[in-house]
């Protein structure tokens, strides 16, 4: 197999986001066995750091820097894509199941007249360079493992925290340099602003832990303890539909149907009931928690930990007890 | 305001028995029902009786979503350290027609409300109906948060709590002593592990009963039904009963510990619930039942206060679905004469008095004051299994013989002037 | 202004889904209008409501047609069923392709397209996309605001990004995918609901769109399901059944010890 497997590295302020380098980290082993280069795809302006961040995970980095890319919106880079994807063939192009990528994929998809898997959970690669998506379908009632036409390339996006990071890579890419292709007169919209979200935490979706508190939590200002816990864990705090929809927390931080899917590591939730439509959300976590006074509460159907007990209580004695022990 | 021929206010059992047989009479029939489907929040234990409804509704059966006919009927004495259960299984239950049918109402009604909308009745959910509109003593139309529906007949199957009857100034609020609240789990499990565990056949199923130390000397017992691939597991308790208790208790935790027990927990081991409930349960019987019909309104089902508790069961689905189709047929005779006045639909009380309904309701006049009897659920059931026990032991000590056994705890249990008085009242029953 | 909604009828988050074979599913029969799809209809009305024109909803399925009642119940002012023997097998771009193919074919133009953010069965988030690129028009993904200048032809929306909101700006005719929190879609009145049991839904099929069979159905498919799968089983929940506070330090103890996480 002489086609690549191509990854796109998503920036955000010059910055490549962490599912990238799990990707590459995961494209990297693929390669191993099917014996193809690894690509980087990287668009922006101003990309040095991320260019250095990305040399030890690819053996190519297809650059283009311009300064109409400095925001991103799904026209313009199609435009700037779609011409060196079709001149190179990649056999496989990889991206994050982000805003953008979910974004971007389909339509870019759609323009290639390639096959395309979103929302991927696992994926794994034949030697012949097949690739064999799995994805959560229903909101994750079932799984599918799909497979795609001759079509090429085959075009996934993937969840965070699917695959992990490799740190010991040591490749040394090739920067390709692409020139823009951007004509301002055909670009049809234009991003006008950007509100930065409250704090630095991480989208729910991208963090490791994600700690969540439902209408148990009675009024928004008792998310400060929630707030502290997430502090001492690095975690990010999500929450149900119930207090979106009381205007007690942002939609950004809804977990389930109606909101966001989370593939943490660990998942802890409090004062929640455990409704279908938010479990369906954290399927793909690893280790969930969960603290209700009720015993019948449904979300201990979904727990590997459960505690009978009031969150008021709990809570802040989590917090403190993992002080202690995360000091040590 | 818009009108329609007939409005159904509810589509449970009750409301859509009544659209059921309404819908091929040429009237514009609409069920309002405040759920997001029929069905979403109704619940029953899950057993149906289908004898007496075969003659209400003949053809409806074939098709329907029942999950297993009862060939097994078990009862089970609860003590708090052992338990005594009766087990009967009759060739003629499972001998079609078959009798008694278990059911999940989310899907029954479900099913029921397709139904009834194919052939041509409007069911609409998402509708909470919060009045009634009235010309003078004359019911003429309903009204939902944002709109006002004329009709003219409404009927009232809005289940225990019926706020249309109430409106109509049929019918008292309830007394505490007139409800029971159940509790209830639907746990799911495969098929063949259902029919292992309960010795079963394919399509076969038990009905379990319990009293005993489960309600801990309240008024109630419990439940388990096996459906085709999953339990239902619950609990029912009289409120009055449960309110007079100190401390009170925490009902919750009773259905935890019922399923803490070995009898339970083997039966239900590795399934997972898929479904938590609560609900009130009308018993007051026949004394509670309001006036069901005035000037252009009926009133059916668990609205009417058609429902009974005996002993463990709990019996409304039949009087429901019944009451459902006599309402309709009222409501076709009324048509006829153009007249949906007091006095046209007084037939309708005439058909429910002389249907199995009310036959039943008297027949069993007595089973509530009976079952405030603490006896019943704590000290028998102990007694019976304790007695049991001692029978089946076999330890170090030479065991006594087996007549002197017996009669030690026959006297000490059972031959006192409390068990008499108890004995000749459960003759009532 | 010329309207169009793409709707689907998709199993109601609370249905069982189940794995029968490695190529089929067991899906009980609880359907509603894809959740989102609500939502589009809802904008399309709103606007509608104020700028005058006339909204159709439009759905590609050889059987439900459900989700278009819900539409006129809601208040749309027409509902197309395109339906085809061939689209049995279709992916999500076969499906768009039937889709922005009907909206070439019109021969009044439109001005807006809404979609939902995802079907709640595919949870594929393609079908908007692909038909916007189709018809050659901006799109933007998951909008949670919107605001349109009627006679510029200028839309001002707002979209959730990771970590934040984007507003963007564009030009009409454009296309829009829904996300919660646009607005809330009304329930529709009782009489609107019998008049949309009763509508006449009117059918298009592949010839009318001049599509041939080999576009769409499972032979055009760019991707296919190789297998279905259960979800991963979670081991049994351990309940930490010790009084406050110890039952905190032996949480913490079995993240650390048994699940190795913190
Ligand atoms: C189409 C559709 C889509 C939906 N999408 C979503 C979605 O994406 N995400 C979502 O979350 N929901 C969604 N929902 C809503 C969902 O059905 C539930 O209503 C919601 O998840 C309930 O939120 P909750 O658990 O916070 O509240 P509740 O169900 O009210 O639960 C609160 C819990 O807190 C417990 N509690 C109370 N006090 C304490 C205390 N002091 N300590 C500990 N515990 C306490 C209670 O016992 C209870 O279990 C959707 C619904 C529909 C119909
Ligand atoms: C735990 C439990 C176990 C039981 N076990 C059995 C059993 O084994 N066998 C048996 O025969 N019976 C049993 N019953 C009783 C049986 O369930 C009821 O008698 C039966 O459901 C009554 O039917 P219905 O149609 O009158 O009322 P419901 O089934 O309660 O239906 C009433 C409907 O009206 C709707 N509604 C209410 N108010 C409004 C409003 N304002 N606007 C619009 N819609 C409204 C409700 O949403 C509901 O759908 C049991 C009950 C319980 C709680
Ligand atoms: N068969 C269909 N007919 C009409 N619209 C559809 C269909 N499938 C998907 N859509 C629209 O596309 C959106 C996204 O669907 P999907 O790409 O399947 O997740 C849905 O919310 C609908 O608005």
């Amino acid at each position: 197999m002489s086609n690549e497997i191509w990854v796109f590295a998503e920036q955000q302020e010059g910055k490549v986001r962490k599912v990238s380098f799990e990707l590459l980290s995961a494209a990297v082993d693929f390669s191993k066995k099917t014996n193809q280069a690894v690509g980087a795809v990287l668009l922006g302006n101003g990309l040095q750091q991320a260019v250095k961040s990305l040399t030890p995970y690819a053996d190519k980095i297809y650059l283009i820097d311009d300064p109409s890319l400095a925001s991103y919106t799904s026209d313009v880079y199609l435009i700037n894509m779609a011409p060196f994807i079709k001149e190179h063939q990649p056999s496989v192009l990889l991206g994050g199941a982000t805003s953008t990528g979910k974004d971007l994929f389909p339509r870019l998809a759609m323009h290639l007249q390639t096959g395309y898997a979103p929302d991927c959970t696992g994926l794994t690669i034949e030697e012949n360079g097949k690739l064999v998506a799995k994805r959560p379908l229903y909101g994750g009632k079932v799984f599918a493992e799909v497979v795609f036409s001759e079509a090429r390339p085959q075009m996934a996006t993937v969840r965070n925290n699917t695959f992990l990071v490799n740190e010991n890579l040591k490749k040394s890419a090739q920067v390709i340099s692409i020139p823009s292709h951007t004509d301002p007169a055909a670009l049809k919209k234009k991003v006008v602003g950007l509100e930065k979200g409250a704090g630095t935490k991480l989208d729910i979706t991208e963090a490791e832990i994600v700690v969540a508190a439902g209408r148990g939590i009675k009024a928004p200002e008792n998310f400060k303890i929630m707030e502290e816990l997430a502090d001492v864990l690095n975690a990010s705090v999500g929450t149900t539909r119930a207090t979106v929809d009381e205007g007690w927390r942002d939609l950004k931080d809804q977990i389930g149907k109606s909101g966001k899917n989370i593939s943490a590591k660990l998942y802890m939730a409090f004062g929640i009931s455990g409704a279908i439509h938010h479990v369906l959300g954290i399927g793909t976590c690893k280790t969930v928690v969960a603290v209700d006074t009720d015993p019948n509460a449904l979300i201990f159907n979904y727990a590997d930990y459960g505690i009978v007990g009031d969150l008021f209580q709990i809570v802040p004695a989590l917090t403190e007890e993992l002080k202690k022990v995360l000091k040590e | 305001m818009d009108k329609v021929d007939v409005i159904i206010v509810g589509g449970g059992l009750a409301g859509l028995s009544c659209a059921y047989e309404l819908a091929d009479s040429g009237m514009t029939v609409i069920v309002l029902e405040r759920g997001d489907f029929s069905g979403s929040k109704n619940v029953t234990g899950g057993r149906i009786y289908l004898g007496p409804l075969r003659h209400y509704l003949p053809n409806l059966w074939k098709e329907a979503p029942l999950e297993r006919h009862v060939t097994k009927e078990l009862i089970t004495l609860l003590g708090d350290a052992n338990s005594t259960t009766f087990e009967l299984y009759s060739d003629r239950f499972n001998q079609e027609p078959y009798p008694s049918y278990t059911i999940l109402r989310a899907k029954f009604d479900r099913w029921l409300a397709d139904l009834v909308s194919e052939k041509g009745v409007f069911v609409i959910p998402q509708k909470n109906v919060n009045d009634l509109i009235k010309e003078g003593e004359k019911v003429i139309g309903v009204k939902t948060e944002d709109e006002e529906i004329g009709a003219d007949c409404v009927v009232a199957s809005d289940g225990i709590l019926s706020f249309m009857a109430e409106k109509a100034g049929l019918r008292k609020p309830f007394q505490p002593q007139h409800f029971a609240l159940g509790f209830k789990e639907v746990i799911a499990l495969n098929s063949n592990i259902i029919e292992d565990r309960f010795r079963l056949g394919e399509k076969e199923g038990a009905a379990q009963l319990f009293v005993g130390i489960l309600t801990k000397g309240i008024m109630g017992g419990g439940f388990l039904y096996t459906n085709q691939e999953s339990l239902s597991l619950g609990i029912v308790v009289g409120i009055h009963s449960l309110n007079q208790r100190e401390p009170r208790e925490e009902i919750y935790k009773f259905l935890d510990e019922f399923k803490g027990r070995p009898e339970i927990k083997n039966l239900i081991k590795g399934g997972e619930v898929m479904e938590y409930s609560a609900h009130l349960i009308s018993e007051g019987g026949i004394h509670t039942i309001p006036k069901v019909y005035g000037n252009g309104i009926l009133i059916t089902g668990d609205a009417a206060g058609l429902g009974l508790n005996m002993l463990v069961t709990v019996r409304g689905m039949e009087y429901a679905m019944a009451s459902g189709v006599l309402a309709g047929r009222t409501i076709k005779m009324a048509k006829e004469k153009n007249d949906f006045s007091a006095s046209t639909l007084a037939n309708y009380e005439k058909l429910l008095n002389e249907s199995f309904i009310m036959r039943e309701m008297s027949q069993y006049q007595n089973t509530l004051s009976i079952l405030e009897n603490k006896r019943l659920f704590s000290k028998y059931p102990q007694a019976i299994s304790d007695l049991f026990e001692k029978v089946m032991r076999v330890d170090e000590n030479p065991k006594e013989g087996l007549y002197k056994t017996i009669w030690e705890t026959v006297k000490k249990d059972f031959l006192n002037f409390e068990t008499f008085k108890d004995w000749l009242q459960f003759r009532k029953i | 202004m010329e309207i169009y909604v793409l709707v689907k009828q998709v199993p109601d988050p609370e249905a069982i889904v189940k794995v029968k074979s490695d190529s089929e599913l067991e899906i009980e029969n609880k359907y509603f209008t894809n959740f989102f799809d609500e939502i589009a209809i809802e904008a399309g009305l709103k606007l509608r409501e104020k700028f005058g024109g006339k909204v159709t909803v439009l759905t590609v399925d050889n059987k439900k047609v459900d989700a278009l009642r819900r539409g006129i119940a809601m208040g749309a002012d027409d509902a197309i069923q395109i339906t085809d023997p061939a689209l049995e097998g279709s992916d999500q771009f076969a499906i768009a392709k039937a889709l922005a193919t009907y909206l070439n074919l019109k021969d009044k133009p439109f001005d807006l397209i809404f979609a939902g953010r995802q079907a709640m069965d595919d949870d594929a988030g393609m079908v908007g996309p692909a038909v916007a690129e189709l018809l050659g028009i901006p799109y933007v993904n998951v909008i949670t605001g919107l605001e349109v200048d009627d006679p510029k032809k200028e839309v001002k929306v707002i979209r959730e990004v990771d970590g934040g909101k984007e507003i963007l700006s564009c030009s009409l005719p454009a296309l829009f995918t829904c996300q919660k929190g646009l607005n809330n879609p009304r329930i529709p009145q009782v009489m609107n609901v019998m008049k949309a049991m009763k509508a006449q839904i009117k059918k298009v099929d592949l010839a009318a769109l001049g599509l041939n069979a080999e576009e769409v159905g499972g032979k055009a498919a760019k991707i296919k399901v190789q297998k279905y799968l259960p979800p991963p089983k979670r081991p049994p929940v351990k309940m930490i059944k010790e009084d406050f506070p110890e039952n905190v330090k032996t949480l913490v103890k079995l993240l650390r010890e048994e699940a190795k996480i913190i």
